[in-house]
C-alpha cells in the first residue's frame, strides 16, 4: 500500500456522488470537444489547404469579375505550372428552392488538372469535355439531388434568370478527407456562350494556378498582382490557405464567441469538480485530524486532496472521451457531413481536441482541489478532531 | 407545509455548495440568455429595417439585393404602377447593391462592407436617414457617407478618408449618418450613377424599392408585376424581406446558442443533483425528525424540491443580471445571406427575460426532483439514530 | 516518503527518550486559554505535572475541566499559552507544527474514543499508516505490521474492514496502529468509552501488558472507574488544576 491507495479508495466512498460528478464533468467534455470540433472543422479547410496552389481574385470586390484573358498572363509567369479559372453560379435546386448548393463554371480542359483532390474516371472527364452542357457533380450532391451519370438535371442560380439544364457526365470523389463532396462542375463556355450570362461576359471569377514551388508562394504572388497593379481590374492574390483563412477572418467574431462559450464550459467543469470535492473534505476533516494527530504533515493532507480529486477529473475526463469518440465521431460527425457538407465536409474530433479535452479535466481536477486542499491543511489539528462528520 | 424558512436558511448555512451551483446555473443560463440577445439584435436590426407599406423588388429568382441585377428602365415603369405613391418621382428608387473589400482597422484581417449606390430620390424615400457629422454628398460626385455602426472598422471608410471601389476609383467619405439602429448603418451610400461608372457596368439596378399608396395594395402590386414574364422580377413586402434576410444568421445564432445552452443545463441538473443528494444524506436526521412531528412524505418532497427550484432561480437571476450587462455591447459578424458585415447589439426583451428564468427553474426543477424523492423516503426513525 | 529521518526505535545517543529526572513528561506552569470571540476562557491555570517512565496513568475529572486539552498538550497536538512542556527528551514549546508532527509520529502513539480507523482501508493497512511516514521498505513495514497485530491477537483479520469488526476488535486494531512505530508513549483518550463492558476489559487488559510487559508510559483519559483501577496513577483535574 502507499499514500495513493487511500486517496483512491476514498473515491468510491460515496459511489453515487462520484458517478454523478464523473457523469457532469463527462457531459461538459463532450460539449467541449464538440465545440473544438466545429471550430477546428470549421478552420480544416485552410489547415488543409495546399501549399502549391495560390488563387487570385478581384482586389476589390468579391463579386467584381476579372477579364477572362488574365489566365493567359497567369499562366506565362515563371514558376507557374498550370492555371485554371472559374465563375460563381449559386445553385439551387428547383425542386426545393430553399437548398443551396456551390455551383462552378470552369475551364473544363483544366479544372480536375490543377483540383486534384478529386478523383474522377478518365473517361466521365473526356465524356465531359466532348459535351457543351455536361456537368460533374460531387458524390453527396449526385445523392441528394437524387441524379446519376446520364440522367439530365434542371438547376436555378440566384444570379443568373431562369432554369438551367445540363446532363450529367460524372461525378466525383474525395482524394482527402476534407476535400469538397457537393459541388456542381459545368463548363465557362456554356454559360459564356448563353444570353442571360451577360453579367459575365468573358469575365472570370478567379484564377487558381498550382506553382511548381511551395517556398515561392509569397513571391510569385506578389508578382501577379504587381502585374495587373496598373489595370482597371487589381488582383489579389494569395495562398490557398490565406484564401481560405480570409473567409474564417470575416466569422472571427463568431469564433471569439466560441472561445467564451469554451471557457465557460470549463469553468463549469470546474465548478462541479471543486463542489464535490469540497463536500468530500468537510466530510473527512475529522479523518484528516486523525492522521494528522498521528504524525501526517499538512502537505499530506494536500497530496491525499489532490489526489483524489485528480483522479476524479481523470475519470471523467476518461469517460467524456468514450463519450466524445462514440457520439461525434460514431454519430454526429457523419450526420453532419452528409447533411452539412458543403460547410462540414469532414466532421470529427482531432486527436488534438481529445488530448486537449483529458488535459482540461485533470488540470481542472487539480485546480478544484487546490483550495479545499489548502484549506483542510491549515485547520488546527484539535479543531479537525473535536469535529465528527 | 415545512415552513420556508428551513430550506433557506439551510442553502444559507451551506454557502460554499449553493454559491458553487448557483455559479454553475448562471453560466448556463448566461449561455442561453447571450444566444437570445443576440439573435433579438440581429431580427431587430433586420426589422427596424423594413416598412409594412413598401415593397421591394428583384430579379426573380434572387433571394437578396447583392446577386440581384435588372435594367434600370424597369424602375420608370413600375414607378407609374396605380398602386404606387405618386409625386415627385420618389414612389420607387433603384439602387446599386455592392460588397467591397476593406482592411480592417484592428489588424485582424480583411472583411466585407455594403456598398450602396443611391439616387437622390433615395434620401427622400428613407427620412430616417439623418447626418450625425460631416455632410451630405453632393449628387453625382464620388463622395460617400458611412454608416454610423461601422465607424472607424474599415480602414479608409471613415470621415475625410478614402477608399477605391476599383483601381483609380475612389470613394471621399464626407459624413456619417444615423437610420434609425437598423441595417443601413452597417452601409456606405453613395451616387448610384457615379458608382456604375466605377463598375463600367450598364444601367442596372440591384433592387428597386417601391412605397405603395396603402400597405393592402401589396397584393395587387405583386400579382401585376410577377404576371408579365418579360419582366423577370419578384416582389416582396421589405418588412418580409427582412425578416428573410435574418433567418439564417439569427436561426443559426439562436439554434447554435440554445443547442449547447442545453446540453450544459444538463450538466447544470446533474450539479444541482449532486448538491441537493449532499444536503438531503447530511440532514437525514433533520428529516426524520421532521417526519416524526408529523410532516407527511409530500410535504418533505416539496420541500426540498422548492429548496432546489429557489436555489437554481438565484442563478439564474445572477445569469440573466450578467446577460443584461452584455447589452453594452456590439456583435459584428458576418451575415450569410448577405455577405456583408453586420453589427448587432445584444438586445434584452421581457420574453427573454422570462425565459432565461424560467430555464433555470425547469433546471432546479429536474435536477432537484430525484433528491427530493430521497429525502421524502427518509423514516421517523432517522430521527432517533445516533 | 522522506528517508532522512529514519524512525528506527532506536535513540541516537543525543536523546535518550527521558527527561533526565526519570521523568518521560515534565510540565511547568501549564496555562492555557482558549477565546470565544474577544471573551477568554481559562482551562488550565499553573499547571505542573511531572510523569515517571514507565508510569500507567489515569487521569479523571467532570466534563469540561481541561482533561482533553492538558492530553493534547502533552502530546504535541496543542500549545499552552504560558509555561514549558517537556516529553520524551524534547522540549515542545516552541516546535513548529511539522516538527511536532514529526515528532508526534516517532514519539507518540494514538488510541481515541472512537477507535478513529480509516473505513476505506483493512486492518492490516490501517496499521501501516504510520509507517508510511518513516523509510522502511514494504517488507519490513509487512513484517512490523504482522507483530503489532499479532501483540494484539487479530493477525487473523488482517485483511478486513473496520465495518467487518466489532467495537472491540476496532480498538485493538486501533492499538496496534499505536504501538507499531514503537512510541515512547500511549496517549488514550477515553479508550473503552465506546465499548461494553467485556470488550472494554480485553482492551485494559492488552493496556496494561503494553505497560507491564514491553514497558510503555501510558497516560490515560477516562471517565471509567474500571479503567482508571487499572492504572499504577492516577490523578483528577477539577477547574484547571490537578488535585
Amino acid at each position: 500500500m502507499n499514500l495513493m491507495t487511500y486517496a483512491r479508495r476514498n473515491i468510491f466512498r460515496r459511489r453515487g456522488r462520484t458517478i454523478l460528478t464523473v457523469l457532469g464533468v463527462a457531459l461538459t467534455i463532450l460539449i467541449f470537444s464538440g465545440m473544438r470540433t466545429v471550430v477546428a472543422a470549421w478552420e480544416a479547410g485552410a489547415e488543409e489547404a495546399r501549399a502549391d496552389r495560390i488563387a487570385s481574385r478581384h482586389k476589390n470586390s468579391i463579386v467584381m469579375l476579372l477579364p477572362k484573358r488574365y489566365v493567359d498572363d497567369v499562366r506565362a509567369v515563371p514558376g507557374v505550372d498550370s492555371a485554371t479559372y472559374a465563375v460563381w453560379f449559386g445553385s439551387k435546386d428547383p425542386k426545393k428552392r430553399t437548398e443551396f448548393f456551390a455551383g462552378f463554371a470552369v475551364d473544363h480542359e483544366s479544372w480536375f488538372q490543377v483540383m486534384d483532390e478529386f478523383e474522377l474516371a478518365p473517361a466521365a472527364l473526356e465524356e465531359w469535355k466532348r459535351t457543351p452542357n455536361g456537368a460533374v457533380l460531387g458524390d453527396l450532391l449526385a445523392k441528394t439531388l437524387e441524379v446519376k451519370v446520364g440522367d439530365r438535371v434542371t438547376i436555378q442560380s440566384d444570379i443568373y434568370p431562369g432554369d438551367w439544364e445540363f446532363v450529367v457526365k460524372g461525378i466525383y470523389k474525395p482524394l482527402r478527407k476534407t476535400a469538397d463532396r457537393n459541388s456542381f462542375i459545368f463548363r465557362w463556355d456554356f454559360l459564356n456562350n448563353d444570353p442571360r450570362g451577360d453579367v459575365m461576359r468573358d469575365q472570370i471569377g478567379w484564377v487558381l494556378s498550382r506553382i511548381k514551388d511551395p517556398t515561392q508562394s509569397a513571391a510569385i504572388s506578389k508578382q501577379i498582382d504587381t502585374m495587373f497593379d496598373q489595370r482597371d481590374d487589381q488582383t489579389l492574390t494569395q495562398s490557398e490557405r490565406a484564401f481560405q483563412l480570409g473567409w474564417l477572418g470575416m466569422f472571427s467574431s463568431l469564433l471569439k464567441a466560441f472561445d467564451i462559450v469554451t471557457l465557460i464550459i470549463l469553468l463549469v467543469m470546474a465548478l462541479i469538480l471543486a463542489n464535490t470535492i469540497a463536500m468530500a473534505v468537510r466530510e473527512r476533516t475529522h479523518e484528516y485530524g486523525v492522521l494528522r494527530a498521528i504524525g501526517f504533515q499538512p502537505g499530506h493532507i494536500v497530496g491525499f486532496v489532490l489526489g483524489e480529486a485528480l483522479l476524479v477529473g481523470a475519470l471523467g475526463g476518461l469517460v467524456g472521451i468514450v463519450f466524445t469518440v462514440l457520439l461525434i465521431n460514431g454519430v454526429i460527425g457523419p450526420a453532419v457531413e452528409d447533411g452539412m457538407g458543403a460547410w462540414f465536409p469532414y466532421f470529427r474530433a482531432p486527436f488534438k481536441v481529445i488530448a486537449m479535452a483529458f488535459g482540461a479535466a485533470t488540470l481542472a481536477g487539480v485546480l478544484a482541489g487546490a483550495y479545499p486542499a489548502w484549506q483542510a491543511s491549515r485547520r488546527k489539528v484539535t479543531d479537525a478532531l473535536r469535529r465528527i462528520d | 407545509m415545512v415552513p420556508i424558512q428551513y430550506n433557506l436558511r439551510s442553502l444559507w448555512v451551506r454557502k460554499v455548495t449553493t454559491i458553487a451551483t448557483a455559479a454553475g446555473v448562471a453560466l448556463v443560463v448566461f449561455v442561453f440568455g447571450a444566444a437570445l440577445m443576440l439573435s433579438a439584435g440581429v431580427q431587430k436590426a433586420m426589422s427596424i429595417s423594413g416598412r409594412e407599406d413598401t415593397a421591394i423588388v428583384l430579379r426573380d429568382g434572387s433571394e437578396a439585393e447583392l446577386p440581384s441585377s435588372f435594367s434600370a428602365d424597369l424602375v420608370n415603369i413600375i414607378r407609374d404602377r396605380p398602386e404606387v405613391k405618386q409625386g415627385d418621382g420618389d414612389g420607387a428608387v433603384g439602387e446599386v447593391v455592392l460588397v467591397l473589400t476593406v482592411d480592417v482597422t484592428d489588424g485582424s484581417g480583411i472583411s466585407n462592407v455594403m456598398l450602396r449606390g443611391v439616387p437622390p430620390e433615395s434620401y427622400r424615400f428613407r427620412p430616417e436617414v439623418k447626418i450625425v457629422s460631416g455632410r451630405m454628398p453632393t449628387p453625382g460626385t464620388n463622395e460617400a457617407i458611412v454608416g454610423k455602426a461601422i465607424v472607424g472598422r474599415f480602414v479608409g471608410v471613415a470621415e475625410g478618408k478614402q477608399f477605391d471601389v476599383r483601381n483609380n476609383r475612389p470613394l471621399k467619405v464626407v459624413g456619417t449618418f444615423s437610420a434609425g439602429g437598423s441595417s443601413y448603418e452597417s452601409e456606405v451610400w453613395t451616387d448610384v450613377g457615379v458608382l456604375r461608372d466605377s463598375l463600367g457596368r450598364p444601367s442596372v439596378v440591384s433592387s428597386a424599392r417601391v412605397r405603395l399608396n396603402n400597405k393592402n395594395d401589396l397584393q395587387a402590386f405583386r400579382t401585376s408585376l410577377e404576371a408579365d414574364k418579360r419582366l423577370g422580377v419578384d416582389v416582396l413586402r421589405e418588412t418580409d424581406y427582412y425578416e428573410k434576410q435574418s433567418e439564417q444568421t439569427a436561426g443559426f445564432l439562436q439554434g447554435m446558442g440554445t443547442m449547447f445552452a442545453v446540453l450544459l443545463s444538463f450538466a447544470a441538473m446533474i450539479f444541482a443533483s449532486i448538491t441537493m443528494n449532499g444536503a438531503v444524506a447530511n440532514r437525514t436526521r433533520e428529516i426524520g425528525t421532521l417526519r416524526a412531528l408529523g410532516f407527511s412524505k409530500l410535504a418533505i418532497l416539496t420541500s426540498f424540491l422548492l429548496e432546489a427550484i429557489f436555489l437554481a432561480l438565484v442563478g439564474g437571476a445572477v445569469g440573466t443580471a450578467l446577460v443584461m450587462v452584455m447589452g453594452l455591447f456590439t456583435f459584428s459578424t458576418m451575415n450569410f445571406q448577405t455577405f456583408s458585415e453586420i453589427v448587432i447589439t445584444f438586445t434584452a426583451t421581457p420574453e427573454i427575460v422570462f425565459n432565461a428564468l424560467f430555464f433555470s427553474l425547469i433546471m432546479g426543477l429536474i435536477g432537484g426532483l430525484a433528491p427530493a424523492i430521497r429525502a421524502s423516503r427518509v423514516s421517523p426513525i432517522e430521527a432517533m439514530r445516533a | 516518503m522522506a528517508p532522512e529521518d529514519k524512525n528506527d526505535g532506536k535513540n541516537d545517543g543525543k536523546n535518550d527518550g527521558k527527561n533526565g529526572n526519570g521523568s518521560i513528561v515534565t510540565l511547568s506552569g501549564i496555562t492555557k486559554t482558549f477565546y470565544r470571540g474577544k471573551e477568554p476562557i481559562p482551562v488550565l491555570e499553573g499547571l505542573d505535572l511531572d510523569v515517571p517512565t514507565g508510569s500507567f496513568e489515569a487521569l479523571m475529572g467532570p466534563s469540561g475541566s481541561g482533561k482533553s486539552t492538558l492530553l493534547n498538550i502533552i502530546a504535541g497536538l496543542d500549545r499552552p499559552t504560558k509555561g514549558t512542556v517537556k516529553v520524551a527528551g524534547s522540549d515542545l514549546t516552541h516546535m513548529s507544527d511539522g516538527e511536532l508532527a514529526k515528532w508526534r509520529s516517532q514519539t507518540i502513539g494514538f488510541v481515541f474514543q472512537s477507535f478513529n480507523l480509516i473505513p476505506v482501508l483493512t486492518a492490516a493497512q490501517n496499521v501501516e499508516l504510520p509507517l508510511l511516514l518513516t523509510g522502511l521498505s514494504s517488507a519490513e513495514r509487512k513484517k512490523r505490521v504482522a507483530t503489532a497485530l499479532r501483540v494484539v491477537n487479530l493477525e487473523d483479520r488482517m485483511d478486513h474492514f473496520p465495518r467487518q469488526m466489532s467495537g472491540g476488535q476496532e480498538q485493538r486494531v486501533a492499538i496496534a496502529r499505536a504501538i507499531v512505530n514503537d512510541p515512547k508513549i500511549i496517549v488514550a483518550d477515553e479508550p473503552t468509552g465506546d465499548l461494553d463492558r467485556k470488550s472494554a476489559d480485553d482492551v485494559l487488559h492488552l493496556m496494561e501488558q503494553l505497560n507491564k510487559e514491553f514497558g510503555k508510559t501510558i497516560f490515560m483519559v477516562t471517565h471509567d472507574p474500571a479503567a482508571a483501577e487499572r492504572a499504577s496513577v492516577q490523578r483528577k483535574l477539577d477547574k484547571g488544576t490537578l488535585v
